[in-house]
């Protein structure tokens, strides 16, 4: 299963798809997995992906073989 | 969206939280939730952090990011505090772009403290460019506005 952790005032929230599902289901799951992350980098927000068992931040097109992404809000100073 | 709203996904990039005042998390929060947001917090801090920084910030109780950008800085993590600049010499100091050693750097939308802490980590160590871009530098030491 791949995942996105979202982070927010709940401390986190899950969403989740199944990338070898080879239904329409399990591809509208993909799919709106890819929006969120579409639409956090829009709104200023990092994306962080586990790569090697290492969370790093990450500029590329979204995976859905990747094991998991994290949501990190964008910053401010003050 | 249709998985935001099967999931009861919360996304707070949407929500404009200048009204919140500091240190909350807004409505609807009562202690319950708080220990449970930072316990859940806790948990994506450790994953996001790995279990050897997770360990050393449990130790010590602060995280040290060696700037990668300015030579002779290490920048010090405390929870839910501002960035603290550790300077190897003079010298090194005296070239600081900043005039004070504390940096406020806050998340846009409240998140529990340990996990921001986790996202500095992950700014500094991979985007300190963005960082050095919004901080705002401060005379002293203080709690963030926006972690609880």
């Amino acid at each position: 299963m791949g995942r996105i952790i979202v982070a927010n005032r709940h401390g986190d929230q899950v969403i989740e798809w199944d990338p070898a599902a080879d239904t329409e289901e399990g591809r509208a799951a993909i799919a709106e997995a890819e929006q969120i992350i579409a639409e956090a980098r829009a709104r200023g927000c990092a994306i962080s992906k586990k790569v090697d068992g290492k969370h790093v931040l990450d500029h590329g097109p979204f995976d859905p073989q990747a094991e998991e992404y994290q949501i990190i809000a964008p910053i401010a100073g003050g | 969206m249709q998985a935001a709203d099967r999931w009861g996904l919360e996304r707070p990039w949407l929500i404009n939280w200048q009204w919140v005042p500091k240190r909350s998390a807004g409505p609807g929060f009562g202690p319950q939730e708080y220990a449970r947001a930072r316990a859940r917090g806790a948990e994506v801090a450790r994953a996001t952090l790995g279990e050897e920084n997770w360990e050393t910030l449990r130790r010590q109780g602060y995280l040290d990011v060696r700037s990668r950008l300015l030579p002779g800085l290490t920048y010090r993590l405390r929870v839910g505090r501002r960035i603290q600049l550790l300077w190897d010499t003079l010298d090194d100091a005296m070239r600081s772009p900043w005039p004070y050693d504390y940096l406020c750097v806050n998340p846009v939308y409240p998140l529990p403290a340990i996990e921001f802490t986790a996202h500095l980590y992950l700014y500094l160590r991979d985007r300190e460019e963005e960082v050095i871009r919004v901080a705002a530098p401060q005379p002293f030491d203080q709690l963030l506005g926006r972690v609880f």
